[in-house]
């Protein structure tokens, strides 16, 4: 009846079947859309798929800490995968929805600059809470060196934790993984908004200007509901917590590409078949 | 393989609760559709009624899901819920009179695949994973779908992206002034994930009781509700929205009182304590 030991057990294996299961349905739910809406639909929807990848790719590089870190015993930011991939992501996608009229190119990376922007804040007040607050210093559990300064982290680890605060390789990777899933989540708003400008005035037999807010908010709609999906679903693939690109887990990433493609597929096909039907 | 962390003792097996919740929201949101054939407004509050029962099924599908402790926090169950269900809920308001209906339907697809892919790919082996997170997809598209009938008063496409503004005693037509036009949709849309997702993250843990959690989960509906009823002012008829305001009021304050009478039946004890006394001279 206590939650403590209620770590699950599915740990790194990959599971070779479903994952070939996953790329076939992944080529139907292409074939589909490419039968029921070849040319723009069909690009949004490989674009809506590419900014799924980023998002559950860049999710693997924030250092989560969930609980425990709260508590100082381990390291990472102490909330839940989904809670900090939605707030870099969502910071990044309305940083990039702001910049949506200067060009594809320059509202990505707005976005991307907005999500890392958000990570570097909140890893920056992580630090100062765990330093000058709870009086404890960075220290990784998981690697002996900090793989980008090379400085020794055991002297620094207090006994019986698996260390705490943030290293700098872990900041590195909040800001990484920031720009990735804001980039993500501004690909994936993009797109759609492009196609719901091109195909909904028609569909609605209202002109382009009329159509605008409801472009712009089914659009945004789509893609926070995206987000929130590859961050849930990249949330389970790390199960707990993660401190970063040198943790481990993170070499779990190639099964969270899948899955996110997978699913990003799916739902950017049933977010296109609102003006293709 | 994974350890259940709870086992569910006494109280009311998950499956009546799935059916019961499914049908009631199912009803529920077709009585909206009176609006149509009577041609009033004054229905909308059923889509509130849909939003409560759905909720209260939903909760309970999280409190089977989390049990077995997913290590990812209950909040993202929530998230997870309504991102696929708004998918499944806009797709659906294009098909008129069937949409909830059809919102039931594809919210159970893509919650499905999305199970496979936790479960399978993702390699979660939970063994409720598959069919919790398609029960989670069709109660967030649900939800929502009840939350656009109560502010709107309808579950259509045109009905959700058309509003009307009266400007110097002339009405135009708008898309601005709309359900998703405006903008509302994502105010509903986190009304209903932070409903669904609190119950169970407040009432977890060894004194876990189910009727206590499913009247906080009622509580946290109407709540929602009460908040959705005032934005139903700018898209229906003021008599209409008032109607809603009331219902969701009542059953707020009902559920409300209700769930204080569970909490102090379930406390070791209680005490009415009164705030510190101030002496007088220091």
């Amino acid at each position: 009846m206590t939650a403590v030991a209620a770590k699950p057990q599915a740990g790194g294996a990959m599971n070779p079947t479903a994952m070939a299961v996953g790329v076939v349905m992944l080529l139907i739910i292409l074939a589909l859309c490419w039968y029921v809406s070849p040319g723009l639909g069909l690009m949004a929807l490989i674009g809506v798929t590419i900014g799924g990848i980023l998002i559950g790719f860049g999710t693997h590089f924030i250092p989560v800490g969930g609980a425990p870190a709260a508590m100082g015993q381990a390291p990472g930011i102490a909330t839940g995968v989904a809670m900090l991939a939605a707030g870099a992501g969502l910071a990044g996608l309305f940083g990039g929805a702001w910049a949506a009229e200067q060009g594809q190119v320059v509202a990505i990376v707005t976005g991307g600059v907005g999500g890392g922007l958000m990570m570097a804040i909140t890893c920056m007040m992580v630090n100062f809470v765990y330093v000058f607050g709870m009086g404890i210093p960075s220290a990784s559990g998981k690697v002996a060196k900090d793989p980008i300064t090379g400085d020794t982290q055991a002297e620094f680890k207090s006994q019986g934790t698996e260390g705490h605060g943030l290293p700098f390789v872990s900041f590195v990777g909040g800001v990484t993984g920031g720009f990735l899933g804001g980039a993500g989540g501004t690909l994936i708003y993009l797109q759609l908004l492009r196609l719901y400008e091109a195909k909904l005035p028609a569909l609605m037999g209202i002109p382009a200007t009329q159509v605008m807010p409801i472009a712009v908010a089914a659009a945004g709609m789509f893609a926070v509901g995206l987000f929130l999906v590859n961050a849930v679903l990249t949330a389970y693939n790390i199960t707990g917590t993660i401190e970063g690109p040198h943790d481990p887990k993170f070499k779990r990433w190639p099964r969270s590409i899948v899955a996110s493609a997978v699913a990003s597929a799916l739902c950017g096909f049933v977010a296109i078949l609102i003006v293709a039907l | 393989m994974t350890v259940k962390v709870e086992v569910i003792e006494g109280g009311v097996p998950h499956t009546k609760i799935m059916i019961a919740g499914l049908v009631s929201t199912l009803v529920c949101l077709y009585l909206t559709y009176l609006n149509v054939l009577t041609n009033t407004e004054m229905f909308a509050f059923f889509g509130g009624l849909a939003v409560v029962s759905a909720l209260i099924w939903g909760s309970h599908t999280i409190k089977v899901l989390c049990s077995y402790g997913i290590g990812t926090g209950v909040p993202s169950a929530g998230m997870i819920a309504f991102g696929s269900g708004v998918m499944a809920m806009l797709l659906a308001t294009k098909f008129g009179m069937a949409a909830p209906l059809v919102a039931l339907v594809l919210a159970a697809v893509i919650g499905f695949i999305l199970g496979y892919i936790s479960n399978n790919i993702l390699n979660m082996k939970i063994p409720a994973m598959v069919q919790a997170l398609t029960e989670m997809a069709v109660v967030g598209a649900l939800t929502l779908m009840g939350f656009a009938a109560l502010i709107t008063g309808g579950f259509t496409f045109a009905g959700l992206t058309t509003g009307s503004v009266s400007m110097l005693g002339m009405t135009v037509s708008s898309n601005q002034i709309s359900f998703i036009g405006g903008g509302l949709i994502a105010v509903a849309f986190l009304l209903g994930a932070i409903a669904i997702q609190h119950p169970f993250n407040a009432c977890l843990g060894p004194g876990w009781k189910q009727d206590r959690m499913l009247m906080l989960t009622a509580e946290c509906g109407f709540l929602s509700m009460i908040v959705a009823a005032i934005m139903s002012f700018a898209l229906i008829s003021a008599g209409s929205a008032i109607i809603s305001l009331v219902v969701a009021i009542v059953g707020w304050a009902y559920a409300y009182n209700q769930y204080i009478c569970l909490s102090k039946r379930d406390a070791a004890a209680w005490l009415d304590a009164k705030p510190i006394p101030e002496m007088e001279g220091h």
